[in-house]
């Protein structure tokens, strides 16, 4: 095994173990209360209408459109529809940016399955099924690739010049995009190298069977890799990340609107956060330090009986 | 302007010139603005204005470089404990997916109706204020957070300036979420401000005054943020009696702490102070349609404000379980929610997961049930009596955050001749705030009026206008339907500062005052318009 292969896994390890932990911890923060925001697709009301339209509302039996968060949501990912409709000049750059990230990720998946059926001897030579994952990532790849840089280089020129982006823009996001970039860049340097990806394949090969990489590398190849590899290890550390909120603000803030029926899940956790204490120093809290708790503070009117009503 | 800019040691940040607003629409295109009221000089040496020359908190100055050191200290004390589930479980996901996710793209500004009015001032950017939080929490609360602060982008000062013109930063966004709605990575700087309000609150006692100590302190003390006690609210019911048997000539009992009812009906108690006539009408509606209900005269029960909605979930927490309470030693089925967008939120969405499912009962939007009450058929109404021309404020707490949008539509179709209403654009879940929400409506401290009127509430009188133009003439009535006790109050102060009804003829209700309008068995009109009558104060 190799020096650019240990690399690979240890990168391969810090992403799973820190993007895992950042998942973990959104999904263990407790139960907030509700704060959703309409539109909710699975009201199933075009018009951006709720339940509370609806009288008696708690006798109903609430019937959710799940499939409406669907169609509302694959249009969003795929083609960042809130961008399009909201802030078109920064659209035209960030949806090549983001398509061609969504199909470079789909060439891998495909190399990967090629390096797999490999390990059996299936080769594009000898095998239709090894043939056809050659060509799938080869039609998800150079597409992703040249989409890719035509993103990242619009978005680059994009928070150089407009100035609404200037000022909120750090050296830290150019640095980003132009690491990007230099993916996309070189991955289609190496594409033009290796036009089948059997390069590419082999070293995906010997990732899974844990074996020595039989074909050379260039050095442009190489250099692709170094930019993946430190890429992918440092991706769950930065906003990047923010399919994390897509997922999280969506389904568990804006269209959290699950009313309190008495739940016995969504009660023990509401008994639970009331015995949680209280340390806000104002005055009119009166935590006393951490001696009280929410349930104390909250049914506690300091004011009650202090005047005449 | 960069966030960090917001540390920088000057007189003022920015200010507001009147050349720079957003056009309004005739009649309004030639209007000369009047600028915002410099402070004082006595005012300025004591309030903190650095930001934009506007004082909302009154905000005193440190007397000394000691206390301005605790109070940073105590700042950043009370963001980490933001940052804690004991502290903050009500709200720490939604905070910590947005303190964290931010892709820098400025969609949300062109959603917020206070930049766009300003004309674009980078300070008032949804972004900014946010920025300026996640700045601060990644430079001085988390690991390592001054290596690199500049190339990070998170190298902001944090001192006093830094933290006062935050606390009035703070209270110029109207937690509207408009800019949360269409983020394409559910972003929410709305909820950042309202945390922000909360850190200053919770932490350090500073909170808009009229929300805090004329507010919900004023609610848990006296019963109500009005300051109308418990002794005197069944007086004041008393007089709506009189006032609509001089109205409807119909002597109606308004029922009071009424065990067992079907309903507890509460109103923002402001309505009884500042237009009567709403309570009364849900009186008229409620007895013509049969309805079996009662007022509270209970402490905090006849005020369904909730100000700690918009700055202390402590204080929120407290007004919410009275509420709650209160309906339960009633034994009604259910809370019915007057003419009150702030109250819908408050009692419906937020309180819902304060107490375990069995201590909760049910809460419902006046809306719904009056187009129930239209609907059964219960009461007959004419249209041709409501025909004049009539367009219709969203508020934003009961659609875009609670999704009631169709009923209040229903209703007006149901009580004005066809094509009288029109739409205000956008409209229903995509509409814009009066201008006075988050408190605002209420806020009236050191030159803040002034800002309201040329900023926050400029979105919404350009819709209002818009909604009507080709029929501007004066003598052609035209009426705004508000059915919310502070969107109401902020479009009167519009209306009233631009002195739209003597130049345009449109003029602001609720809802259930349009109802009564339109009843058949009402014999005399029971709307009135400024100038029909010398005592009117609607």
């Amino acid at each position: 095994m190799g020096f650019l292969q240990i690399l690979t896994y240890l990168s391969g390890l810090v992403f799973v173990i820190a993007f895992g932990a950042k998942l973990l911890k959104y999904a263990t923060m407790p139960m907030h209360v509700r704060w959703e925001l309409y539109p909710i697709p699975h009201e199933g009301k075009e018009w951006g209408g709720s339940f509370y339209e609806e009288i008696d509302h708690w006798k109903k039996v609430r019937h959710k459109d799940h499939m409406a968060q669907y169609r509302f949501m694959v249009p969003e990912i795929l083609f960042i529809r809130a961008l399009h409709e909201d802030n078109k000049p920064l659209w035209y750059w960030s949806f090549p940016f983001h398509m061609g990230l969504y199909l470079c990720i789909g060439g891998l998946v495909f190399l990967g399955f090629g390096a797999f059926v490999q390990i059996f001897g299936m080769v594009p030579e000898n095998s239709a099924l090894a043939s056809l994952f050659q060509s799938l990532t080869t039609v998800f790849a150079v597409p992703g690739y040249i989409l890719g840089t035509i993103g990242a280089l619009g978005l680059i020129v994009k928070r150089t010049t407009d100035s609404n982006l200037t000022d909120v823009t750090a050296g830290i996001d150019f640095m980003n995009l132009i690491w990007l970039g230099l993916l996309f860049v070189t991955g289609f340097i190496v594409w033009l190298q290796d036009p089948g990806f059997n390069v590419s394949r082999a070293f995906f090969q010997s990732l899974l069977t844990f074996g020595p990489m039989k074909e050379p590398m260039s050095a442009i190849h190489v250099v692709n890799l170094l930019i993946f590899i430190g890429f992918w290890a440092y991706f769950p550390f930065t906003p990047m990340t923010h399919m994390v909120s897509k997922y999280f603000m969506w389904d568990k803030v804006k269209w959290d609107d699950n009313p309190n029926r008495g739940d016995a899940g969504m009660d023990s956790k509401i008994k639970k956060y009331l015995t949680y204490p209280v340390t806000w120093a104002a005055v009119h809290i009166d935590s006393q330090g951490g001696k009280k708790t929410w349930a104390d503070i909250a049914t506690t009117n300091p004011w009650d009986n202090k005047e005449q009503k | 302007m960069r966030p960090e800019e917001i540390s920088k040691k000057t007189e003022q940040l920015v200010t507001i010139k009147p050349e720079d607003l957003s056009p309004l629409p005739f009649p309004y295109d030639t209007y000369e603005e009047t600028p915002i009221t410099p402070l004082k000089e006595e005012q300025k040496k004591k309030w903190e204005h650095s930001l934009d020359g506007v004082s909302a908190l009154t905000l005193p100055k440190p007397e000394t470089p000691e206390e301005e050191e605790r109070l940073v200290k105590a700042f950043l004390s009370g963001l980490e404990k933001l940052m804690t589930k004991e502290n903050n479980w009500t709200f720490l996901q939604p905070l910590m997916l947005s303190m964290e996710y931010c892709a820098k793209c400025q969609t949300c500004a062109d959603a917020c109706p206070a930049f766009e009015a300003s004309g674009r001032k980078d300070i008032y950017r949804p972004t900014f204020r946010a920025d300026v939080l996640r700045k601060i929490a990644k430079k001085y609360l988390s690991k390592g957070g001054k290596i690199l602060a500049g190339f990070r982008g998170h190298d902001i000062d944090l001192n006093w300036d830094t933290i006062a013109r935050l606390a009035e930063l703070a209270y110029r966004c109207t937690l509207c979420r408009r800019c949360a709605s269409v983020c394409p990575v559910g972003v929410d700087n709305g909820l950042i401000t309202h945390e922000l309000r909360k850190l200053f609150s919770q932490e350090m006692g500073i909170a808009g005054p009229e929300i805090h100590e004329k507010g919900s302190v004023k609610h848990l003390k006296f019963g109500s943020s009005t300051g109308m006690t418990t002794a005197a609210v069944a007086d004041i019911i008393e007089y709506l009696e009189d006032d609509i048997e001089e109205k409807t000539g119909k002597r109606i009992k308004i029922p009071l702490n009424k065990k067992g009812a079907e309903i507890l009906l509460i109103h923002n108690a402001g309505e009884f102070m500042a237009w009567p006539e709403n309570p009364m009408a849900f009186a008229i509606l409620f007895d013509a349609a049969g309805i079996d209900y009662t007022l509270s005269t209970d402490l905090v029960g006849y005020d369904a404000v909730n100000y700690g909605l918009w700055y202390d979930d402590v204080q929120f927490a407290r007004v919410a379980l009275k509420h709650i309470e209160i309906a339960r030693n009633l034994g009604v089925k259910k809370i019915v929610i007057g003419e009150c967008g702030h109250a819908h939120k408050a009692l419906s969405v937020i309180a819902d997961r304060l107490l375990p499912g069995a201590q909760m009962i049910p809460r419902e939007s006046s809306y719904t049930l009056l187009n129930d009450i239209v609907k059964s058929g219960k009461i007959k109404f004419d249209p041709t009596k409501n025909d004049f021309p009539v367009t219709l404020h969203d508020p934003c707490n009961a659609v875009r955050l609670m999704g009631i949008v169709k009923p209040q539509r229903e209703v007006i179709n149901a009580i004005f001749p066809p094509g009288r209403f029109r739409e205000m654009e956008p409209h229903g879940v995509k509409n814009y705030c009066c201008g006075g929400g988050s408190g605002f409506a209420i806020m009236s401290s050191g030159n803040f009026t002034d800002w309201k009127r040329l900023v926050s509430g400029r979105k919404k009188l350009t819709q209002i206008l818009n909604a009507f133009q080709g029929e501007m003439d004066p003598s052609i009535k035209k009426m705004v339907c508000a059915p919310c006790s502070n969107c109401k109050g902020q479009i009167r102060d519009m209306l009233e500062s631009y002195e739209v009804y003597e130049k345009t003829g449109i003029w602001y209700t609720g809802l259930v005052e349009l109802m009564v309008n339109a009843m058949v068995d009402q014999e005399k009109p029971f709307l009135e318009w400024p100038g029909e009558d010398d005592d009117d104060d609607m």
